[in-house]
């Protein structure tokens, strides 16, 4: 399962859609799901479930005749893709809004749609652009669910574009970060999040800077970015004490302690604004 | 909470093949407009014609055995196909006009002899009258929203997004007019010929008039592919479907009303309007349709045949569905 992160306008649709055929290429080959590409990209697009960015549907068709066409669409017989229609709502949660026009459907019923007509053919590659766009919190968890189900319990590969860093980190194996159209990073989220260095990342309510003067005093490495966040560090077990018995002698009250990550939030804008890494 | 949750499945079976996928899109549409009332209503309504024809094919094949029926059938079928008006009036006084035409009085001493000719020309009214005026109605509620609708919703990312290319979409949408002008011409026709068959109580029937089917067919194929063509482009034009029926009907009353207004110095001098209609044919898509059509059912006279109409027609087929084949690949870059 892999994420492909970057921001706004570095190419992550544009790359879906020339991985579809759907846009014209100028040069270049390469293999998807062992077939030649871009020769034999029709037969690519059969094995692959697309769910657009875009806001799309049909005018004047139910839900769930809409799903039945995609699967038609796939190949599917007539009866069978209607059973597999149902099948897939079933699974996408989508209830009785199945028989409304897809014209009444609200946003994160429409993302609920276009997923189940990605999966109604049951693809080997998903490729979803965007999806949890529109979503509210509950609806995103479990779709976020439902994607990590797909990749883990039923093996299929799913490429998952967004600009959302948490869907990423949570439901994630492999990350792919592109950057005005050039691949810029290629890892697993593992190696993303390890530590960069031992220590740990506090947050008080107020005085932090009092705080870090008290621990530097104590013989620690601090680094203060504003009165709420402190990073400090060493050996974890060793300094958690004294972070302790510091912010008790200056009555600082800590609200949260996190053993310091290189999150991916972090990797992301360093790698966007060109600071670390170098093309891989 | 669902009683019974079965979660995602796989799924395994045979699929059909990637070049028939255009006919999904075909049955998808044709179910979509099947679903206006007032599609089927404009439908039931375009098929009376064809029972005047099955009227007067009938007449004739009763005229053939008695005598009484001749006279009746010969005005029926003057009245269907030359309406009496200034023009007749002028083509009847002039020298060539008229006489060039294939002569309107096919029942004579031996009937039998023209059954080919009279049903030639009540299936040429059939097809040149009423039912070119129900395509252009017919054409012009259904076909500007085919396209334009799924530009507007981004509809078209969905079918794209399968083994389908623009062109295998763009005729998919095509044979959604295909099939509707199939209803209103095709199957009226064939069943008016073979109601023709069935009433005929001469074994010769068939072997006089075997080719009509065929003329019926190439008679369709003239009227569906360039007026589906131009549809299409206009649909996949704009996004908005009223801009495209408008320029549909644009298309239809200007060239109509233009092609009077040039011929119309020549209304009573028939000299003068066979050539007139002849120079100014290209400009009316009905008058070259209704050239092409008199040419196909073998009633065209032999000075009258021109290569432009036929030309103008695969071009303008040609053109149209290129446009909206380029018009529909070319969203997909944005």
């Amino acid at each position: 399962m892999t994420g492909l992160l970057g921001p706004n306008g570095s190419g992550k649709s544009t790359f879906i859609k020339a991985v579809l055929g759907l846009v014209h290429v100028d040069s270049g080959t390469g293999t998807v799901l062992g077939k030649l590409w871009p020769k034999q990209v029709k037969s690519i697009r059969d094995q692959i479930g697309y769910l657009p960015e875009d806001d799309c549907y049909i005018l004047g068709l139910q839900g769930v005749e809409s799903v039945q066409m995609m699967a038609r669409l796939s190949g599917l017989p007539t009866t069978e893709a209607l059973r597999r229609a149902h099948e897939v709502l079933d699974f996408c949660d989508v209830g009785q809004e199945r028989y409304r026009n897809v014209e009444t459907y609200s946003t994160g019923m429409r993302q609920k749609l276009k997923f189940a007509q990605a999966l109604v053919h049951d693809p080997q590659l998903i490729i979803l652009d965007e999806p949890t766009t529109g979503l509210d919190p509950t609806q995103r968890e479990e779709f976020l669910d439902r994607i990590h189900a797909l990749a883990h319990r039923f093996e299929k590969s799913i490429l998952l574009s967004t600009h959302i860093l948490h869907d990423v980190q949570q439901v994630c194996d492999q990350v792919i970060i592109l950057v005005r159209g050039q691949v810029r990073l290629v890892d697993s989220i593992a190696n993303m999040q390890r530590p960069i260095q031992s220590g740990i990342q506090v947050r008080v309510v107020r005085d932090a800077v009092r705080l870090a003067t008290t621990l530097r005093n104590h013989g620690l490495t601090v680094h203060c970015d504003s009165d709420t966040e402190l990073l400090v560090e060493g050996e974890t077990s060793v300094i958690t004490k004294t972070i302790w018995a510091a912010s008790k002698e200056q009555s600082v009250l800590v609200e949260r302690m996190d053993e310091a990550r290189n999150s991916l939030e972090h990797s992301f804008l360093e790698i966007v604004r060109e600071k670390n890494y170098a093309y891989t | 909470m669902p009683i019974l949750d079965l979660g995602y499945r796989k799924w395994t079976g045979n699929r059909s093949r990637e070049w028939m996928r255009w006919s999904v899109v075909a049955r998808t549409g044709i179910s979509l407009v099947w679903r206006g009332t007032w599609l089927k209503r404009f439908l039931l309504f375009a098929s009376f014609p064809a029972v005047v024809t099955m009227f007067g094919v009938g007449l004739f094949e009763q005229s053939t055995r008695d005598e009484g029926y001749r006279m009746m059938f010969n005005q029926f079928l003057a009245s269907r196909i030359e309406p009496v008006g200034p023009r007749n009036r002028a083509r009847e006084r002039s020298r060539d006009g008229f006489r060039n035409r294939q002569p309107i009085i096919p029942v004579s001493a031996d009937p039998a002899t023209q059954r080919h000719l009279a049903w030639s020309h009540m299936l040429l009214w059939y097809f040149r009258y009423p039912q070119a005026l129900w395509i252009v109605v017919v054409i012009g509620l259904v076909a500007p929203r085919l396209i334009s609708y799924d530009l507007r919703s981004r509809g078209y990312l969905l079918y794209l997004s399968r083994p389908l290319s623009p062109s295998s979409y763009v005729f998919g949408k095509a044979c959604v007019l295909f099939f509707l002008l199939a209803m209103i011409t095709t199957f009226p026709a064939i069943a008016v010929y073979s109601f023709g068959l069935l009433l005929s109580n001469d074994s010769a029937a068939f072997l006089q008039t075997w080719d009509i089917p065929f003329r019926i067919l190439l008679s369709t194929a003239v009227l569906v592919l360039p007026t589906s063509a131009i549809a299409l482009a206009f649909s996949s034009l704009t996004q908005e479907s009223r801009f495209a029926a408008f320029a549909w009907f644009a298309v239809w009353i200007v060239g109509w009303v233009t092609y009077l207004v040039l011929t119309g110095s020549a209304m009573f001098n028939a000299d003068d309007l066979v050539v007139l209609q002849q120079r100014w044919l290209l400009i009316s898509p009905y008058h070259v349709l209704g050239h092409l059509q008199e040419e196909i059912f073998g009633l065209l006279p032999e000075n009258q045949h021109q290569t432009a109409p036929w030309i103008l027609c695969g071009a303008v087929s040609l053109v149209g569905f290129g446009v909206a084949r380029w018009r529909v690949a070319r969203m997909l870059k944005f």
